[in-house]
């Protein structure tokens, strides 16, 4: 019964299933079944929690499905000054940090290809140098002090706006690029400028793409720097980091939001559910983008294994 | 493409005597520029420093860019009315000036790359930049002169406190900027009446290096400014102090990590949690190679795909969301308690799992594969699909049945991306990053939770014992690029390929 219990075909030739290989297979899918449930349910739990009628949610009575279903959650957040605050601030450093860095990585990209350049080798190396060596956090952090950039919206932007994985790996596509297009538009008189913009940019936009959204999740999921540069400043401080501050806060959240224009809403929303929905706030974007995303994947997966 | 388009060609010999001094002269031009644009950024070469009010380590772009960092210090002394704020704000205004004026004299250093005609024009940059310098000079020791007049009206004890001081360096960009109009005349005098080309003109080589200059000037300003830092760990500093010699002390907060016996317990405790996780790191390091060869073998699309892409999402949550994701599942309110409390009424859940000390080390070990099998195991998915499917084939021909062809032809073909991979983590064996050992951090579990990475932020940002902060963390990162090498080494010598 086992030896033809399954015939399947593979490349032409048939196989026939073992009694190993049906414990194999229920063991295989019941295993990646159950780690794919644990990579949903948290999430699926936790978004329960916020569209669910609060009280029951204080009660503690909502654990596999919603119940008294209401947005009121979301709409008492949105409320909150110091929420719209830092999802502005996330949102303007993911735009603009990952603008500058797409534009910077490009150009730099097309202009180490070009030997022609005036000591490019001396260049390229002093860029690529920098991924595999770091000073540190506390001199980084006094270095970042000096240049005035504590407590200042640029430290999101300008640190990251030189990229070296992303200069390589624009600079490693660029090159599988044919030469010619380029040379023809050189000799018909195009600056490197009008190259760049009119012939570089267009051909590269796979790879641009792929550094784009994985610079914006980056800058999206960032929390070091808002911790450490703009601890000092509320109104810089990004979502993440404000999630951080309520989750390790639990105990005081409501004299933080009682502190603000929220004194009314504290009595209605508890820690625990602005937790959640702050929580659910800060995932949306990723997963909303994550679609799109995985069609970069494997480009991406250069972004860890670059060369020189 | 080695071609050079040029509407006017001229050789080099075809260029006359004066034009070849100036070549040199602008040599010595730039050479000032970039002393002047290094000057900047160093605390030490500050001429805005005018009182022992003003933080020592503030370098004249500092003052240019934050009149707060200049005046943090200044409040009792404007209630005695010992400083006039008004002359510190000129004082910052005039840091601005200078630092624009570098900027002009920097974009004049830029042209003078071109061809003649643009060498011409960017005399009026250079010669616009130096005298702009030598104005701030005068007007810096006018700002210096109000500053002391300020203080002296304050008798004796208010001057002490004030302590203007007039910094010498101010001497020193005085004789930059004077050295930039004297190049800039003399290059005037012997360029001036030669005839110039028809067009703005460089050579590529000098179009392409300034396109790239702001690159690499920002990657010089936020990578290897920083190693600037470093001498931190020779210095007694405290934050806000000045670093003069008298506070230099050698190697003694090196020496401190190990005669100082609370500090050596710290050090080895960390060292010991960074090392232990790691090493559970390294070891676990096969399973998502594991994970990718046993998602293969499922063989229904769909669900390969579902698991795939929701396996892959942990990846791109920060750490944050992790641990908002352990809170909501294991804190007192959370889902376990909750669903406990559901099954059974009666009984009392309100455990807080996050305060749980035991297997620390796994829990993290968990979380972290948690977040990261899924997208690790990718790069083999990747490759498993590269295989040629022949030798399945010509395997399964002679008899293999599925676990003889993984192990005979899947493993051996995924082998050289494993090693990369387990090289760079020995690599980065004391680099765990920090985020994750600090959002999980609490008071319980503080002791077997901390890294290597997360204790130079709690000394260093948390402390402020920046020395012994900057010691660890030189050291490590000399260790990692050691080891970075020690592991391109082997794989060379081994793979006959090198991994960085």
């Amino acid at each position: 019964m086992a030896d033809i219990s399954a015939i399947r075909e593979s490349g032409g030739i048939v196989e026939k299933k073992t009694a190993g290989d049906i414990i194999f297979d229920i063991l295989n899918y019941l295993f990646f079944g159950l780690f794919t449930f644990s990579c949903i349910f948290p999430f699926y739990y936790i978004f329960i929690n916020t569209i669910s009628d609060p009280a029951l949610v204080t009660a503690g009575k909502i654990t596999l499905i919603p119940h008294g279903l209401t947005l009121s959650n979301y709409a008492v957040m949105i409320k909150l000054s110091d929420f719209w605050q830092s999802v502005l601030i996330t949102v303007l450093r993911t735009v603009l940090g990952t603008a500058l860095m797409v534009f910077v990585s490009s150009l730099a990209g097309y202009l180490v290809t070009k030997s022609e350049m005036w000591h490019r080798q001396l260049w390229y190396r002093l860029l690529v140098v920098t991924m595999y060596f770091n000073a540190g956090l506390i001199p980084w952090y006094l270095n970042m002090a000096s240049l005035g950039l504590t407590n200042n919206f640029w430290a999101y932007i300008i640190p990251g706006i030189v990229s070296p994985y992303n200069i390589i790996l624009v600079k490693t596509y660029i090159e599988s690029i044919p030469g010619e297009i380029e040379e023809s538009a050189y000799i018909d008189g195009a600056s490197y400028w009008t190259i760049y913009l009119k012939i570089i940019w267009p051909l590269c936009k796979p790879i641009l793409a792929t550094i784009a959204i994985f610079g914006a999740v980056g800058h999206w999921n960032s929390f070091q720097d808002s911790l450490i540069l703009n601890a000092d400043s509320p109104a810089l401080q990004t979502l993440q980091h404000r999630l951080y501050i309520y989750l390790n806060q639990s105990s005081n959240i409501g004299a933080v939001l009682s502190s603000g224009d929220a004194s009314n809403i504290a009595s209605s929303l508890n820690t625990k559910i602005i937790q959640y929905t702050i929580s659910m706030v800060t995932i949306i974007p990723i997963l909303c983008v994550y679609p799109f995303m995985q069609r970069y994947f494997e480009k991406g997966l250069m972004l860890g294994a670059v060369k020189g | 493409m080695a071609l050079t388009v040029s509407a006017n060609p001229r050789t080099v010999d075809e260029r006359s005597a004066g034009e070849k001094i100036a070549d040199k002269v602008y040599w010595i031009l730039r050479a000032a520029v970039i002393a002047n644009v290094v000057l900047l950024f160093f605390p030490g070469f500050n001429p805005a420093r005018m009182t022992a009010l003003m933080n020592k380590n503030l370098s004249l772009f500092t003052c240019a860019v934050s009149y707060d960092k200049i005046v943090a210090q200044f409040g009792t002394a404007v209630r005695y009315g010992l400083v006039d704020l008004a002359h510190f704000s000129a004082l910052r205004w005039c840091s601005l000036v200078i630092v624009v004026s570098v900027v002009i004299s920097i974009a004049g250093a830029c042209m003078s790359l071109g061809n003649l005609k643009l060498r011409k024009l960017s005399l009026v940059p250079s010669f616009l930049g130096a005298a702009l310098e030598i104005f701030c000079f005068v007007w810096m020791r006018n700002i210096f002169n109000s500053i002391v007049a300020q203080a002296r009206t304050a008798g004796k004890s208010g001057f002490d406190e004030v302590a203007p001081v007039y910094q010498g360096i101010n001497y020193l960009y005085l004789a930059l900027a004077v050295i930039m109009l004297i190049c800039t005349v003399a290059v005037c005098a012997l360029i001036i009446t030669k005839p110039s080309e028809a067009y703005f003109e460089m050579k590529p080589k000098y179009q392409l290096f300034l396109m790239m200059l702001p690159v690499v000037a920002l990657a010089f300003v936020f990578s290897y400014l920083p190693l600037f830092g470093w001498r931190y760990a020779f210095f007694d500093y405290k934050a806000g102090d000045s670093l003069t010699m008298e506070k230099f002390v050698g190697f003694k907060w090196f020496g401190q990590l190990f005669s100082n016996a609370a500090t050596r317990r710290d050090i080895v405790r960390v060292l010991k949690n960074t090392l232990a996780m790691s090493s559970l790191g390294i070891l676990t390091s096969w399973v998502p190679m594991v994970f990718a060869i046993f998602l293969a073998e499922i063989k229904n699309g769909p669900f390969r795909r579902i698991v795939q892409t929701f396996t892959t999402i942990p990846n791109f949550i920060s750490w944050v969301l992790v641990y908002a994701v352990a809170y909501a599942l294991f804190y007192t309110d959370g889902f376990v308690n909750t669903f406990l409390k559901s099954m059974n009424d009666a009984g009392v859940y309100n455990t807080n799992y996050l305060m749980e000390t035991g297997h620390m080390w796994l829990k993290m070990l968990a979380w972290g594969m948690w977040k990261g099998t899924g997208w690790s195991a990718i790069i083999y998915v990747a490759s498993i699909s590269g295989i040629d499917q022949g030798l399945y084939e010509a395997a399964t021909v002679d008899g293999a049945g599925r676990f003889a062809k993984m192990w005979y032809i899947t493993i051996p073909e995924l082998i050289p991306t494993f090693m990369v991979l387990l090289l760079m983590s020995i690599a980065n064996i004391l680099s765990n990053g920090m985020d994750q050992y600090l959002v999980f951090t609490n008071a319980a579990n503080k002791e077997m939770i901390q890294v290597l990475d997360l204790y130079v932020y709690n000394i260093g940002i948390g402390d402020g014992s920046i020395p012994l902060s900057t010691v660890v963390g030189m050291s490590k990162s000399i260790i990692s690029v050691i080891l970075l090498f020690g592991a391109n080494g082997i794989s060379k010598a081994v793979r006959g390929e090198s991994i960085v």
